[in-house]
Protein backbone atom coordinates (compact mmCIF):
# COMPACT_ATOMS: atom_id res chain seq x y z
CA UNK A 1 0.00 0.00 0.00
CA UNK A 2 1.53 3.34 -0.37
CA UNK A 3 0.76 6.77 0.60
CA UNK A 4 0.22 9.94 -1.49
CA UNK A 5 3.50 11.86 0.20
CA UNK A 6 0.95 14.66 1.28
CA UNK A 7 -0.43 12.91 3.98
CA UNK A 8 2.58 12.60 5.84
CA UNK A 9 2.62 15.97 7.32
CA UNK A 10 3.89 14.82 11.07
CA UNK A 11 7.57 16.01 9.14
CA UNK A 12 6.02 19.30 8.41
CA UNK A 13 4.21 20.24 12.01
CA UNK A 14 7.72 19.23 13.93
CA UNK A 15 10.03 20.91 11.50
CA UNK A 16 9.47 24.53 13.64
CA UNK A 17 10.58 22.91 16.44
CA UNK A 18 13.90 21.34 15.11
CA UNK A 19 17.03 22.74 16.92
CA UNK A 20 14.70 24.44 19.90
CA UNK A 21 14.61 23.56 23.47
CA UNK A 22 11.54 21.55 24.08
CA UNK A 23 9.67 19.36 26.34
CA UNK A 24 8.78 15.48 25.36
CA UNK A 25 6.25 13.83 28.01
CA UNK A 26 6.28 10.32 27.83
CA UNK A 27 3.49 7.95 28.74
CA UNK A 28 5.13 6.80 31.59
CA UNK A 29 4.54 10.00 33.18
CA UNK A 30 8.49 11.35 32.80
CA UNK A 31 9.20 14.73 31.09
CA UNK A 32 12.11 14.84 29.11
CA UNK A 33 13.99 18.48 28.26
CA UNK A 34 16.44 18.75 25.55
CA UNK A 35 17.41 20.21 22.01
CA UNK A 36 15.67 18.62 19.39
CA UNK A 37 17.86 17.31 16.71
CA UNK A 38 15.62 14.33 14.84
CA UNK A 39 12.63 12.66 13.85
CA UNK A 40 10.43 10.97 11.47
CA UNK A 41 6.47 10.38 10.56
CA UNK A 42 6.38 8.31 13.89
CA UNK A 43 7.41 10.92 16.24
CA UNK A 44 10.52 8.93 17.30
CA UNK A 45 12.60 11.74 18.40
CA UNK A 46 16.41 12.73 18.98
CA UNK A 47 17.08 15.04 21.89
CA UNK A 48 20.43 16.77 22.34
CA UNK A 49 21.81 18.03 25.96
CA UNK A 50 18.45 16.37 27.90
CA UNK A 51 17.44 16.41 31.32
CA UNK A 52 14.72 14.48 32.85
CA UNK A 53 13.15 16.50 35.09
CA UNK A 54 11.04 15.21 37.97
CA UNK A 55 8.12 17.45 39.31
CA UNK A 56 6.72 16.96 42.91
CA UNK A 57 3.65 19.63 43.53
CA UNK A 58 5.62 22.98 43.44
CA UNK A 59 9.47 21.61 43.46
CA UNK A 60 11.65 19.38 40.68
CA UNK A 61 14.66 18.45 40.10
CA UNK A 62 17.02 17.30 36.89
CA UNK A 63 19.18 14.17 36.03
CA UNK A 64 21.17 14.54 33.17
CA UNK A 65 20.12 12.02 30.28
CA UNK A 66 22.45 13.82 27.22
CA UNK A 67 21.54 11.66 23.90
CA UNK A 68 18.31 10.65 24.18
CA UNK A 69 16.65 8.54 21.68
CA UNK A 70 12.36 8.19 21.98
CA UNK A 71 10.20 5.47 20.10
CA UNK A 72 7.38 7.59 19.02
CA UNK A 73 4.87 5.45 20.28
CA UNK A 74 5.91 6.68 23.89
CA UNK A 75 5.52 10.32 23.41
CA UNK A 76 2.19 12.07 24.62
CA UNK A 77 2.98 15.39 23.59
CA UNK A 78 5.81 17.26 22.23
CA UNK A 79 6.07 21.28 23.85
CA UNK A 80 8.13 24.30 22.53
CA UNK A 81 9.20 25.95 25.43
CA UNK A 82 9.06 29.51 25.86
CA UNK A 83 12.17 30.53 28.14
CA UNK A 84 11.31 33.80 29.12
CA UNK A 85 8.00 32.21 31.05
CA UNK A 86 10.25 29.22 32.01
CA UNK A 87 12.23 31.36 33.64
CA UNK A 88 9.79 33.36 35.54
CA UNK A 89 8.00 30.23 37.45
CA UNK A 90 6.97 30.02 41.11
CA UNK A 91 8.68 26.60 41.00
CA UNK A 92 12.18 25.76 43.17
CA UNK A 93 14.83 23.40 42.35
CA UNK A 94 15.92 21.22 45.13
CA UNK A 95 18.76 18.28 45.13
CA UNK A 96 17.87 15.08 42.89
CA UNK A 97 18.08 12.82 46.07
CA UNK A 98 14.90 15.20 47.89
CA UNK A 99 13.11 15.27 44.62
CA UNK A 100 13.32 11.25 44.65
CA UNK A 101 12.65 10.89 47.72
CA UNK A 102 9.57 12.88 47.67
CA UNK A 103 8.45 11.39 44.73
CA UNK A 104 8.74 7.59 46.19
CA UNK A 105 6.41 8.91 49.00
CA UNK A 106 3.54 10.40 46.34
CA UNK A 107 4.23 7.10 44.43
CA UNK A 108 3.73 4.83 47.11
CA UNK A 109 0.30 6.78 48.60
CA UNK A 110 -1.04 7.04 44.79
CA UNK A 111 -0.33 2.90 44.32
CA UNK A 112 -2.16 2.18 47.79
CA UNK A 113 -5.32 4.76 47.09
CA UNK A 114 -5.61 3.16 43.15
CA UNK A 115 -5.45 -0.65 44.77
CA UNK A 116 -8.69 0.91 46.85
CA UNK A 117 -10.27 2.64 43.92
CA UNK A 118 -9.40 -0.60 40.86
CA UNK A 119 -11.29 -2.69 43.54
CA UNK A 120 -14.62 -0.69 43.69
CA UNK A 121 -14.75 0.14 39.94
CA UNK A 122 -14.23 -3.22 38.51
CA UNK A 123 -17.17 -4.68 41.14
CA UNK A 124 -19.20 -2.26 38.89
CA UNK A 125 -18.14 -3.83 35.36
CA UNK A 126 -15.64 -1.08 34.59
CA UNK A 127 -12.29 -1.72 33.04
CA UNK A 128 -9.71 -1.11 34.76
CA UNK A 129 -6.90 -1.67 32.40
CA UNK A 130 -5.73 1.32 31.56
CA UNK A 131 -4.48 1.28 35.16
CA UNK A 132 -1.37 -0.55 34.55
CA UNK A 133 -0.28 0.26 31.18
CA UNK A 134 -1.23 3.76 31.30
CA UNK A 135 -0.02 5.89 33.96
CA UNK A 136 1.00 9.20 33.16
CA UNK B 1 -28.62 -5.17 -5.04
CA UNK B 2 -30.28 -1.75 -5.05
CA UNK B 3 -28.47 1.07 -2.92
CA UNK B 4 -31.48 1.66 -1.22
CA UNK B 5 -31.72 -1.23 0.15
CA UNK B 6 -27.87 -2.11 0.89
CA UNK B 7 -28.30 1.32 3.01
CA UNK B 8 -30.77 -0.92 4.97
CA UNK B 9 -29.61 -4.04 5.70
CA UNK B 10 -27.36 -4.81 8.37
CA UNK B 11 -24.41 -7.02 7.36
CA UNK B 12 -21.26 -6.34 9.56
CA UNK B 13 -21.20 -4.95 12.74
CA UNK B 14 -20.38 -1.41 11.89
CA UNK B 15 -24.01 -0.93 9.58
CA UNK B 16 -25.97 -1.01 12.93
CA UNK B 17 -23.79 2.26 13.86
CA UNK B 18 -24.15 3.63 10.41
CA UNK B 19 -28.04 3.23 10.66
CA UNK B 20 -27.93 4.96 14.14
CA UNK B 21 -26.64 8.41 12.17
CA UNK B 22 -28.25 11.32 13.74
CA UNK B 23 -29.75 9.42 16.21
CA UNK B 24 -29.01 9.58 19.89
CA UNK B 25 -27.03 6.86 21.51
CA UNK B 26 -25.18 5.29 23.80
CA UNK B 27 -20.89 4.84 24.39
CA UNK B 28 -19.09 3.10 26.91
CA UNK B 29 -15.67 3.78 27.32
CA UNK B 30 -12.31 3.24 28.86
CA UNK B 31 -11.70 4.97 31.98
CA UNK B 32 -14.70 4.85 33.69
CA UNK B 33 -16.68 6.99 31.72
CA UNK B 34 -20.18 6.33 29.47
CA UNK B 35 -21.74 9.28 26.48
CA UNK B 36 -25.03 9.18 25.17
CA UNK B 37 -24.79 12.23 22.52
CA UNK B 38 -26.38 12.06 18.43
CA UNK B 39 -24.02 10.81 16.44
CA UNK B 40 -23.31 12.54 13.35
CA UNK B 41 -19.74 11.03 12.14
CA UNK B 42 -17.96 7.60 12.19
CA UNK B 43 -14.91 5.43 11.41
CA UNK B 44 -13.82 1.63 11.13
CA UNK B 45 -12.21 2.50 14.22
CA UNK B 46 -15.12 3.77 15.67
CA UNK B 47 -13.81 7.36 15.57
CA UNK B 48 -16.69 9.77 16.26
CA UNK B 49 -18.10 12.86 16.24
CA UNK B 50 -21.34 13.19 19.07
CA UNK B 51 -23.47 16.49 19.31
CA UNK B 52 -25.19 17.60 22.65
CA UNK B 53 -23.12 15.22 24.59
CA UNK B 54 -23.95 13.93 27.84
CA UNK B 55 -20.76 12.34 29.71
CA UNK B 56 -20.79 10.26 33.08
CA UNK B 57 -17.68 10.01 35.25
CA UNK B 58 -17.69 7.10 37.84
CA UNK B 59 -15.00 8.10 40.39
CA UNK B 60 -14.37 6.73 43.34
CA UNK B 61 -13.68 8.89 46.54
CA UNK B 62 -10.93 7.46 49.03
CA UNK B 63 -11.44 8.31 52.60
CA UNK B 64 -8.67 7.80 54.64
CA UNK B 65 -10.27 8.87 58.07
CA UNK B 66 -13.26 6.52 58.15
CA UNK B 67 -11.17 3.68 55.86
CA UNK B 68 -14.05 3.82 53.22
CA UNK B 69 -14.83 4.29 49.48
CA UNK B 70 -17.92 5.61 47.67
CA UNK B 71 -18.95 5.68 44.49
CA UNK B 72 -20.02 8.75 42.47
CA UNK B 73 -20.91 9.58 39.37
CA UNK B 74 -19.81 13.18 37.40
CA UNK B 75 -22.06 14.44 34.99
CA UNK B 76 -20.97 17.27 32.11
CA UNK B 77 -21.99 18.24 28.89
CA UNK B 78 -20.54 19.39 25.67
CA UNK B 79 -22.02 20.34 22.69
CA UNK B 80 -19.94 19.06 19.97
CA UNK B 81 -17.03 16.40 20.70
CA UNK B 82 -14.83 14.36 18.94
CA UNK B 83 -14.09 10.79 20.96
CA UNK B 84 -11.08 8.84 19.75
CA UNK B 85 -12.18 5.13 18.36
CA UNK B 86 -9.31 3.34 20.48
CA UNK B 87 -10.64 4.19 23.94
CA UNK B 88 -14.67 2.69 22.70
CA UNK B 89 -15.68 -0.90 24.61
CA UNK B 90 -19.14 -0.64 22.91
CA UNK B 91 -21.74 1.27 20.82
CA UNK B 92 -25.58 0.94 21.86
CA UNK B 93 -28.23 2.50 18.88
CA UNK B 94 -30.86 3.95 20.31
CA UNK B 95 -34.04 1.86 22.10
CA UNK B 96 -36.20 0.39 18.86
CA UNK B 97 -39.30 -0.42 21.67
CA UNK B 98 -42.54 1.35 20.46
CA UNK C 1 -9.66 9.48 6.10
CA UNK C 2 -13.20 11.26 7.14
CA UNK C 3 -11.62 12.00 10.19
CA UNK C 4 -8.58 13.64 8.86
CA UNK C 5 -10.54 16.04 6.52
CA UNK C 6 -12.91 16.91 9.21
CA UNK C 7 -10.16 18.67 11.24
CA UNK C 8 -8.36 19.79 8.55
CA UNK C 9 -11.67 22.26 8.31
CA UNK C 10 -10.96 23.11 11.96
CA UNK C 11 -7.84 24.34 11.25
CA UNK C 12 -7.64 28.05 13.12
CA UNK C 13 -10.68 27.10 15.39
CA UNK C 14 -10.32 26.98 19.51
CA UNK C 15 -10.53 23.53 20.42
CA UNK C 16 -9.79 21.85 23.61
CA UNK C 17 -8.15 18.82 23.70
CA UNK C 18 -8.61 16.00 26.35
CA UNK C 19 -5.93 13.33 26.66
CA UNK C 20 -6.09 10.06 28.05
CA UNK C 21 -4.24 11.08 30.91
CA UNK C 22 -6.80 13.74 31.57
CA UNK C 23 -4.84 16.26 30.91
CA UNK C 24 -7.01 19.21 28.94
CA UNK C 25 -5.53 21.54 26.88
CA UNK C 26 -7.10 24.45 24.89
CA UNK C 27 -5.89 26.47 21.89
CA UNK C 28 -6.19 27.42 18.52
CA UNK C 29 -6.02 24.10 15.97
CA UNK C 30 -3.02 25.13 13.86
CA UNK C 31 -2.59 21.32 11.95
CA UNK C 32 -3.39 17.76 12.00
CA UNK C 33 -1.98 14.76 10.22
CA UNK C 34 -3.54 11.81 8.91
CA UNK C 35 -2.51 9.85 12.14
CA UNK C 36 -4.42 12.71 13.26
CA UNK C 37 -1.51 13.97 15.64
CA UNK C 38 -2.63 17.47 16.53
CA UNK C 39 -0.80 20.79 17.18
CA UNK C 40 -2.05 23.67 18.93
CA UNK C 41 -0.72 26.87 19.26
CA UNK C 42 -1.46 29.47 22.43
CA UNK C 43 -2.41 26.83 24.23
CA UNK C 44 -3.34 27.09 28.31
CA UNK C 45 -3.90 23.87 30.00
CA UNK C 46 -7.22 23.37 32.14
CA UNK C 47 -6.26 22.62 35.39
CA UNK C 48 -2.69 24.36 35.32
CA UNK C 49 -1.73 23.53 39.43
CA UNK C 50 -1.86 19.85 38.77
CA UNK C 51 0.15 20.26 35.61
CA UNK C 52 3.02 22.38 36.57
CA UNK C 53 5.48 21.26 33.36
CA UNK C 54 3.00 22.94 30.90
CA UNK C 55 3.35 25.92 32.44
CA UNK C 56 6.20 27.59 30.27
CA UNK C 57 4.52 25.70 27.15
CA UNK C 58 3.32 28.08 24.23
CA UNK C 59 2.65 25.81 21.17
CA UNK C 60 2.20 21.73 21.65
CA UNK C 61 2.19 18.82 19.27
CA UNK C 62 0.27 15.71 20.81
CA UNK C 63 0.47 12.41 19.35
CA UNK C 64 -2.59 11.26 18.02
CA UNK C 65 -3.15 8.01 19.59
CA UNK C 66 -2.84 9.65 23.16
CA UNK C 67 -6.05 12.09 22.73
CA UNK C 68 -9.14 10.72 24.41
CA UNK C 69 -11.33 13.34 23.17
CA UNK C 70 -11.63 17.19 21.23
CA UNK C 71 -13.98 19.25 22.18
CA UNK C 72 -15.23 21.44 19.70
CA UNK C 73 -17.28 24.82 18.85
CA UNK C 74 -20.39 23.65 17.42
CA UNK C 75 -20.96 26.09 15.18
CA UNK C 76 -18.37 25.34 13.06
CA UNK C 77 -19.57 22.16 12.58
CA UNK C 78 -21.80 21.18 9.87
CA UNK C 79 -23.56 18.09 11.14
CA UNK C 80 -25.75 17.38 8.17
CA UNK C 81 -22.52 17.07 5.75
CA UNK C 82 -20.27 15.37 8.14
CA UNK C 83 -23.67 12.18 8.30
CA UNK C 84 -23.60 11.94 4.56
CA UNK C 85 -19.79 12.07 4.46
CA UNK C 86 -20.00 9.51 7.45
CA UNK C 87 -22.52 7.50 4.84
CA UNK C 88 -20.16 7.95 2.09
CA UNK C 89 -17.07 6.55 3.99
CA UNK C 90 -19.17 3.53 5.15
CA UNK C 91 -20.00 2.65 2.02
CA UNK C 92 -16.10 3.08 0.02
CA UNK C 93 -14.69 1.23 3.43
CA UNK C 94 -17.18 -1.54 2.53
CA UNK C 95 -16.58 -1.65 -1.14
CA UNK C 96 -12.82 -1.93 -0.22
CA UNK C 97 -13.11 -4.79 2.09
CA UNK C 98 -15.43 -6.57 -0.84
CA UNK C 99 -12.45 -6.29 -3.35
CA UNK C 100 -9.91 -8.04 -1.09
CA UNK C 101 -10.22 -11.49 -0.81
CA UNK C 102 -11.12 -12.65 2.67
CA UNK C 103 -8.10 -13.79 4.69
CA UNK C 104 -10.11 -15.33 7.55
CA UNK C 105 -12.18 -17.60 5.12
CA UNK C 106 -9.78 -18.75 3.28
Amino acid sequence: MSFAPQFFTTAESLVDSLDKKILVLLRDGRKILGVLRSYDQFANLVLQDSLERIYVRDAYGDIERGVFIIRGENVVLLGEIDCDVEDALPLRQLPIQDILEMQREEAEEKARKDKLRFQLLHKQGFSVDFADSDLY
Amino acid sequence: MADTAAALTVEEPLDLVRLSLDERIYVKLRGDRELRGRLHAYDQHLNMVLGEVEETITMVDVNDEVQTQSLRSVNRTVPMLFVRGDGVILVSPPSRAA
Amino acid sequence: MLFYSFFKTQVGQQVTVELKNDLAIQGVLESVDQFLNIKLRDIHVVDPERYPHMLSIKNCFIRGSVVRYVQLSPSTVDTALLQDAARREAQSTQQMNQAKPNVAQA
